[in-house]
């Protein structure tokens, strides 16, 4: 009973901060005190830049003027009446479809090898990682270097079977060559996260599946995949968000051509922010991405719930 | 005094500081030498900087100024990664030398400068004391945020521009220089590169006769030389290089018609050749504007333009559409390029034999006439100072550009291996070695490489033969709509009509008519 009255004693200030502790008045609790310096942190580099953008987004906000004005729904309507904004999202979604589809048969295919590799595991996997290490800005190049028509090593192999090709000038060959770098460099995560998934099944599950007499398909199909299914979505979801604000390669290679061919949303984004300055429209265009990317990623985290359920 | 009774105040003062900050007019900037009282303004004194070349003007500060009196002041310069910027970075050390500023020399693509300066100057603040003044994408749109150099210039304690500011070019001082009007003096030319066309002299001497035989005219590029004809010889070599007799190079002509800012220089010279321009004010590519009018690409000199660049594309060599002016000129120095309109700058990668398979081969002349005259696109830049710099950094930035401007550095650029770069200095034109180096075979062509060029540009900055894309502050989005659309036409994705339909709408737009 005395034990009681010292429990409640203690909790009592804690769930009611603001009232009487100790006999006198407690404005805010120690946690709070504790959390503020993250919390201003998270309001200066997040929350307020973020309400700045809303409010970018209603305003004639353009470097060549004076301050900005308010324009109402201006920008918006510029953005959404505007062909480029829906090619270019249009050209994401086929970016989207083609690398990640690539991206997840190439990266859980990889992991399933590595991962019943009696040795040397751990060395093809570190080598199947090396494009991580490689910055996109330095792909971007590497793939300019590879594919120029003039010294390039594609050009050169196939002129070996006397054909000319211009790879990166060409609008049916652009979008998918920077499909295929993008590929080359992020399949190795995909196989990193769903390695990581493989590596952390129960093994009775598997062994009594074996001792059941399913073949490796039948336990790939129905043990394996249904286990791992939360971490390849996961995996997904983590490349979609960066698909969806793809730049760099772009900006090294083609610079969204030829024939806007290239010029995906996040190219879009940039040329609007930074070669027109014109951050009011710019913000308009950022937050629509930030809309359809919170729409896919709550799309995301419902069929994860559902496959728990 | 109670907690909230502290917070009210604090938020009064603050409130009436940016009030008053809001209201106050900018301080006038101070140009005067930090040893103004102890100077001779009436008699001028050569700068302690060694190597002086003779013939060209020297710096010179007024008796008694102290060129140390910076010293431990730090300068930011941000430039495109051009020629003068790698040179004057490689000699730094003579200037920090005799002044004691430490000068950071920063370089970056084009675009990336344009970001970071516009960054710069929103945030008034003055990480970049020294701009690299793009006239189009930086002077236009961000003349207010420059200091005016006349201050500088006519402050009778700090040195002055040696061989005053009738050395430059004049063209070259107004597109660079100014913005709107010539009250204030904004940058001061730096460099100057000029789209003229670049041949293979072997190609042409070697088939001369043949095509002669077959065409009825003389095909050697020279002022005088029409687009058609122009047209008609890469059609021509293009042809004979399929049937196998042609083979020192594989294609007769090629582009820089990447999506890009060189697409539409590259258009631009053809445009302009037949009597077009994007709009249809006179001093809009010298001075500059605010208020361009109404777009002038409905015209039918636009839209003949837009049909043979299209039709020319078709000719060109396929890599053309991914190249660039760095894309072509690896090419043409490859040896796959019988001709191409390229900045004159390259004639240095051109000569060099380690980087290039055309070394001596290699012959310059203005680019074709069209329906109206040869247009030859000026591409040079200017550096100022940035308004938001401290007195003494913008002092310390100001004898940065004396010393980087001046004729003596103009010709240690032009003949250091890092640069290379043409000056921007009339005065460097009258030197006896400048004069020899124009001539091919030359010992001193061989030191400065670029003067193989400057024959033919000396020309193309005749008035009649230059050709300076619109001043305005609009222009980095028409520029993008320009090339974007022109680069849809090359792909075959619209007719020339609808190109020029759709550039018309959205540069109206962008200027608001």
């Amino acid at each position: 009973m005395r034990l009681d009255i010292k429990v409640n004693a203690y909790r009592k200030p804690l769930e009611t901060a603001g009232t009487l502790v100790h006999g006198r008045r407690k404005k805010w609790s120690t946690e709070f005190w504790m959390l503020l310096p993250s919390m201003i942190l998270l309001a200066v580099i997040s929350i307020f830049p973020f309400l700045y953008m809303i409010y970018a987004s209603f305003m004639d906000y353009s470097l060549s003027f004076d301050e900005p004005t308010f324009n109402g729904m201006k920008n918006w309507e510029k953005v959404l009446t505007n062909d480029t904004f829906w090619a270019s999202w249009g050209r994401t979604a086929v970016y989207a479809l083609c690398g990640l589809s690539l991206e997840m048969l190439i990266g859980v295919g990889m992991a399933l090898l590595i991962y019943v590799l009696p040795k040397a595991r751990n060395l093809i996997l570190t080598l199947w990682m090396i494009p991580l290490f490689v910055a996109p800005v330095v792909v971007g190049l590497l793939g300019r270097f590879l594919l120029n028509s003039t010294y390039g090593l594609y050009a050169w192999l196939f002129r070996l079977i006397g054909v000319e090709t211009e790879i990166l000038g060409n609008v049916s060959t652009a979008l998918p060559a920077i499909i295929l770098m993008d590929v080359w460099e992020w399949t190795p995560l995909i196989t990193m996260i769903v390695f990581a998934g493989l590596q952390s099944l129960p093994e009775e599950v598997l062994e009594a599946a074996e001792v059941d007499g399913a073949g490796y398909v039948r336990r790939l199909i129905h043990v394996i995949f249904p286990l791992i299914s939360r971490t390849i979505l996961l995996a997904l979801l983590i490349r979609m968000m960066d698909i969806l604000r793809f730049v760099d390669t772009i900006k090294i290679t083609t610079e969204g051509g030829p024939a806007d061919s290239t010029k995906v949303i996040g190219y879009h984004l940039m040329e609007v922010a930074f070669r027109f300055q014109d951050f009011g429209s710019a913000a308009a265009l950022g937050l629509s991405m930030l809309v359809v990317t919170i729409f896919l990623g709550q799309q995301f985290v419902r069929f994860m719930r559902k496959g728990e359920e | 005094m109670k907690r909230r009774t502290v917070f009210q105040i604090t938020a009064l003062v603050l409130v009436i500081i940016m009030f008053t900050g809001a209201c106050s007019s900018e301080a006038p900037i101070d140009t005067k030498s930090k040893n103004a009282d102890k100077i001779n303004p009436n008699k001028l004194v050569d700068a302690p900087f060694e190597g002086w070349v003779e013939g060209l003007p020297k710096i010179q500060a007024p008796e008694g100024f102290d060129w140390k009196q910076f010293k431990g002041v730090q300068i930011n310069v941000i430039s495109e990664n051009t020629p003068p910027s790698s040179a004057l970075a490689a000699n730094i050390e003579k200037f920090e030398k005799v002044t004691g500023i430490k000068v950071n020399i920063e370089q970056s693509d084009l675009g990336t400068v344009v970001e970071k300066v516009g960054l710069d100057f929103n945030a008034k603040s003055a990480k970049y004391h020294v701009i690299y003044a793009d006239p189009y994408q930086i002077l236009a749109k961000y003349s207010e945020h420059f200091v005016d150099l006349n201050l500088f210039n006519k402050e009778p304690t700090m040195p002055h521009i040696p061989g005053g500011l009738e050395d430059f070019v004049p063209t070259q001082l107004e597109v660079l220089g100014y913005m709107g009007n010539k009250e204030k003096l904004l940058a001061l030319p730096y460099d100057n590169p000029t789209m003229v066309l670049a041949y293979r002299k072997d190609v042409f001497e070697k088939y001369k006769d043949l095509f002669m035989k077959e065409k009825g005219y003389d095909w050697t590029p020279r002022p005088g030389m029409t687009w058609d004809q122009y047209y008609d010889i890469a059609k021509w070599i293009n042809q004979k290089v399929k049937e196998g007799v042609i083979t020192e190079v594989k294609y007769g002509t090629g582009h820089q018609a990447k999506q890009y800012d060189s697409l539409m220089c590259d258009f631009s010279n053809i445009l302009a050749a037949n009597g077009g321009d994007y709009f249809g004010r006179k001093d809009i590519g010298t001075i500059g504007t605010i208020d361009p009018g109404k777009s002038a690409m409905t015209s039918k000199q636009a839209l003949e333009s837009v049909k043979f660049y299209n039709q020319l594309l078709k000719e060109a060599a396929p890599g053309s559409t991914s190249w660039d002016w760095n894309g072509l000129a690896e090419a043409f120095a490859a040896g796959e390029i019988a001709m191409a309109p390229e900045w004159h700058e390259f004639s240095a990668m051109f000569e060099n034999k380690e980087k290039s398979k055309v070394a001596g081969k290699v012959g310059w002349s203005l680019l074709p006439k069209g329906k109206v005259r040869s247009a030859n696109i000026f591409g040079g830049t200017g550096i100022g100072i940035n308004k938001y710099a401290s007195d003494d950094e913008k002092k310390a930035a100001w004898l940065f550009l004396v010393w980087a401007t001046s004729p003596q550095s103009q010709y240690m650029i032009l003949k250091s291996d890092l640069g290379g770069s043409t000056p921007t200095r009339s005065s460097v034109y009258e030197l006896p070695d400048v004069k020899k180096g124009m001539e091919p075979g030359t010992k001193e062509s061989e030191e400065m490489p670029n003067l193989l060029s400057m024959k033919s540009v000396l020309k193309a900055w005749e008035a009649e033969n230059a050709y300076m894309r619109p001043k305005i502050p609009q222009w980095p989005q028409i520029d993008t709509y320009v090339f974007t659309e022109l680069s849809k036409m090359i792909a075959g994705k619209q007719s020339p009509e609808q190109t020029v339909k759709a550039i018309t709408e959205m540069v109206d737009e962008a200027t608001g008519n």
